[in-house]
C-alpha cells in the first residue's frame, strides 16, 4: 500500500470532492461516499492492496480526534 | 497655517483596536500645503498613486525607481493604521526579491525574522512538522522563501526610499493628508477633488491608481462590479511580547485544546512580538473578543498557567472578519485599481500583501513604458488580465482553506475528521491538512502580452560578471530599468551577433549573452551562469532566449535571432511591429 504522497493535485481533489457533497442530505451523502468508494476500488482492483486499505481505515487513530465545539459556545 | 475646520480625521474602519501595553510609536509625516492650493492652477500629472499603504507606497518607489514622475496622496500622516501596529506579517520570496531591486531589502532582513520550522497540531497531537531549511534546495533565489516582518516597518522603510529617490527625481511627490473626495473622467483625464488640512484643490492625472484598501470610495465612483463571497469565520490577533519567549518556530493547531478546539495560529515577528492569532465561535461579536480580560483569559489557557503583565506584555489586538472578493475589472477608464482596493482575500497563505506588492511591479513598468511614449497606451490593459487571473487564482486558493479551516457540518466537517484522523500515521494524508497555501508568484496564461511559452515568473539567481566576481539577476534587472531585458544563452554565431545589435539599437530593448564557464562570448555585454541556474530560472534549455520584463516574467522565450523574436518584443510592449520598425 502506498504511504507517501501520490496525488497530482490534492487540494483540487479535496475541493472537488466536497463539492460533490454540497447541498447533499446526510443519506444522499453517505450513498454518494459508498459509490465513490466502490467507483475507486474498482480503479484499484488489487485483491491485497484492497484488504491493505480497508483494514489500514479501519484501525484507530493513536489517539482519537479532539471532538470540536465550534458551535453553542 | 490654520487648520481647515472641515478636514475630518481618518476614520479606523478596519476593525483593528488598540489595546494596553507600550505598542509602537509610528513615524509621522509632515503635511505641506501643495502649489495649487494659493495659485488656484489645476495641473495635469502622468500618473497620481490614491492611498499610502503597502500598495501605493510600493507602486510609487517602482515609478521613483524608473525615474518617472508620481505623486502619492495619503488621507493620513503615517504608516500602517493611525492607533493600530501591524497588519501584514509574513512577506514572500517574490515581495522580497522586488524589495531588492528597491534598495530596501537588507534593512527588512535585517529588522525581520527568519524562520525554517513549522509544527501542526491536531488537539494535543503533533500531526505533522517541516524544516524550511530542507527544502532550500528547491529555490534557486538568493531570497529566503519569506520573512516575517510588521508591514509598517516594510512601509517606513519604503517612505524613506521614496523621499531619497524624490531628490534626484523632483516630479516625485508624497503628499500627506490629501483625501480624495471626488472622482471624474472621461477618456482622456481623470480629474480628483482633494480635501486637506489647508483647504481644497482639484488636480488631473493621466493616469490614477487607486491602492486605498477595501474599502475605496473609487470602486462607487466608477461602478466597479465585485464577485464577493463573505463567511461567518471570526479570527482575534493577540500581539504579544514575552519575558520568557517559546522556541523560535511557526506553530498551528487546527484543534487546539486551549481554544475550545478551534484553530490557532502562532509565528515571530520583529521585535521578538509573537503573533497569536485565534480562531472564534462563527459570527462571534468582534467587540467583547477583543476584551483585554478575555485577551488574557485565552493567554493563560494557551501557556496553562496566569501571565502576569510583566511576563506577557499585549502589544496589539485586533479581531476580524474576513471576506473574499474580486473586482470584474481592474480597470475602469482612466483609473486602475490594485492591491485590497481590487482584490480582498482572507489572510491564510499571506496572499494580500504579498499580491499587492507584486500588482504594483506588474503596473509600474507598463506605466513607464507608456508615460515615456516606448509602449502602446493598450499595454496597460494587460494590467488588469494578469493581476486578475492573479487575484483569482489567490481567492480559489485561500477558498479551500477556509474550508478546511471552517468546514461546514456535514460532508466538510466529516472529511476533516478523516483527513486529521489519518494524518497521524500517514504521510500522504498530510499533503490534504490546508493551514493555508503560501502565496508563491503567479504565472500568467492568458495573457495579451506573453507568448505561449512565457507568463512564468523568474527567480533572483546567482551569475558571474566577466571578471569573475558574483552578481545576481536583479543587477541585470535593475541594468535594464522600466525596459525589456534579452538574455541570450549559449554561443552566439557573429551574425546573429550583429542582428542582436541591430534590434537593441532599434528597439530599446537591453541585450545579455549568458555563457557557461570556460567559453568564449562574443557580445561585449555578456555574463556566465556557472551552476545554470540562471537558464533553469528563465525556464529555457540549451541554445535559447528568453524576453524578461522589468517585473522579472518572461514575456517570451524562442530559439533563433530572428522575426520570432522581433514580435515578442513587440508584443511585449502591447505594440505590432512591422519590418521597418516602425510601431503600427
Amino acid at each position: 500500500m502506498k504511504n507517501s504522497l501520490n496525488f497530482q493535485d490534492a487540494d483540487a481533489f479535496y475541493e472537488s470532492l466536497l463539492d460533490a457533497h454540497h447541498g447533499l442530505s446526510r443519506e444522499q451523502s453517505e450513498l454518494l461516499n459508498a459509490r465513490l468508494i466502490l467507483l475507486m476500488a474498482n480503479q484499484i482492483g488489487n485483491t491485497a492492496l484492497l484488504q491493505a486499505c480497508i483494514a489500514a481505515a479501519g484501525e484507530p487513530a493513536p489517539r482519537p480526534a479532539m471532538t470540536p465545539h465550534l458551535h453553542g459556545t | 497655517m490654520q487648520e481647515h475646520p472641515d478636514y475630518a480625521e481618518t476614520a479606523f474602519t478596519n476593525g483593528y483596536e488598540f489595546t494596553q501595553g507600550t505598542g509602537y510609536q509610528l513615524p509621522e509625516y509632515p503635511f505641506v500645503a501643495p502649489p495649487e492650493l494659493t495659485s488656484g492652477e489645476v495641473r495635469r500629472h502622468p500618473i497620481v498613486v490614491v492611498g499610502g499603504g503597502i500598495t501605493g507606497l510600493t507602486l510609487t518607489c517602482l515609478l521613483a525607481h524608473y525615474g518617472v514622475p508620481v505623486i502619492l496622496l495619503d488621507e493620513d500622516n503615517t504608516v500602517g493604521v493611525k492607533g493600530a501596529s501591524s497588519r501584514g506579517i509574513c512577506y514572500a520570496q517574490k515581495t522580497l526579491e522586488i524589495f531588492k531591486r528597491l534598495g530596501i531589502y537588507g534593512r527588512i532582513a535585517a529588522k525581520g525574522v527568519q524562520w525554517s520550522v513549522g509544527r501542526t497540531f491536531a488537539g494535543d497531537d503533533e500531526v505533522y512538522s517541516f524544516d524550511l531549511r530542507q527544502q532550500q534546495t528547491l529555490s534557486l533565489s538568493k531570497e529566503p522563501p519569506f520573512i516575517n516582518i510588521q508591514q509598517f516597518y516594510v512601509e517606513g522603510f519604503l517612505v524613506e526610499r521614496i523621499y531619497q529617490l524624490a531628490q534626484t527625481n523632483p516630479g516625485v511627490e508624497l503628499r500627506w493628508r490629501h483625501r480624495v473626495t471626488g472622482l471624474e473622467q472621461n477618456g482622456e483625464i481623470a480629474t480628483l477633488s482633494i480635501d486637506t488640512p489647508a483647504g481644497t484643490y482639484s488636480l488631473q492625472a493621466d493616469h490614477v491608481v487607486d491602492c486605498s484598501g477595501s474599502h475605496s470610495p473609487f470602486r462607487g465612483w466608477c461602478q466597479a462590479t465585485t464577485t464577493a463571497k463573505k463567511g461567518d469565520d471570526r479570527w482575534c490577533i493577540a500581539d504579544v511580547r514575552f519575558s520568557n519567549p517559546p522556541p523560535a518556530e511557526r506553530h498551528t493547531w487546527i484543534e487546539a485544546p486551549f481554544n475550545e478546539g478551534r484553530a490557532v495560529w502562532q509565528h515571530l515577528m520583529a521585535d521578538g512580538v509573537w503573533r497569536i492569532d485565534y480562531q472564534m465561535p462563527p459570527d462571534a461579536d468582534l467587540p467583547s473578543m477583543s476584551r483585554e480580560d478575555v485577551v488574557r483569559a485565552r493567554l493563560n489557557a494557551q501557556f496553562k498557567r496566569e501571565l502576569s503583565p510583566e511576563e506577557c506584555e499585549i502589544v496589539w489586538v485586533g479581531p476580524y472578519a474576513y471576506r473574499s472578493e474580486c473586482l470584474d475589472m481592474l480597470r475602469h477608464g482612466r483609473v486602475f485599481f490594485a492591491g485590497d482596493a481590487a482584490h480582498v482575500v482572507s489572510p491564510f497563505g499571506a496572499r494580500g500583501g504579498n499580491s499587492g506588492v507584486q500588482d504594483a511591479d506588474n503596473l509600474a513598468w507598463k506605466l513607464a513604458a507608456v508615460v515615456e511614449g516606448r509602449a502602446a497606451p493598450q499595454l496597460l490593459d494587460s494590467y488588469s488580465d494578469e493581476r486578475r487571473e492573479a487575484a483569482q487564482f489567490n481567492m480559489r486558493v485561500t477558498n479551500r482553506t477556509t474550508r478546511f479551516l471552517r468546514p461546514v457540518d456535514g460532508a466538510e466537517r466529516l472529511f476533516r475528521n478523516a483527513v486529521l484522523s489519518l494524518a497521524r500515521q500517514h504521510l500522504f494524508a498530510r499533503q490534504l491538512v490546508n493551514t493555508g497555501r503560501m502565496s508563491t508568484p503567479n504565472t500568467y496564461t492568458h495573457s495579451s502580452i506573453c507568448s505561449k511559452t512565457g507568463g512564468l515568473a523568474t527567480q533572483n539567481t546567482a551569475l558571474t560578471w566577466p571578471d569573475g566576481t558574483r552578481g545576481e539577476l536583479i543587477d541585470l534587472l535593475n541594468w535594464a530599468g522600466s525596459r525589456l531585458l534579452l538574455l541570450v544563452f549559449g554561443d552566439l554565431p557573429a551574425s546573429a551577433a550583429r542582428r542582436l545589435q541591430d534590434l537593441a539599437l532599434q528597439t530599446d530593448v537591453r541585450c545579455v549573452q549568458v555563457i557557461p564557464p570556460d567559453s568564449r562570448a562574443s557580445a561585449v555585454e555578456h555574463v556566465i551562469d556557472q551552476e545554470g541556474h540562471l537558464q533553469a530560472s528563465c525556464h529555457v534549455f540549451g541554445h535559447a532566449w528568453a524576453l524578461l520584463r522589468p517585473d522579472s516574467y518572461v514575456a517570451a522565450t524562442g530559439e533563433s535571432i530572428d522575426t520570432s523574436l522581433v514580435h515578442a518584443i513587440a508584443m511585449a510592449l502591447g505594440t505590432r511591429w512591422s519590418l521597418q520598425g516602425e510601431i503600427a
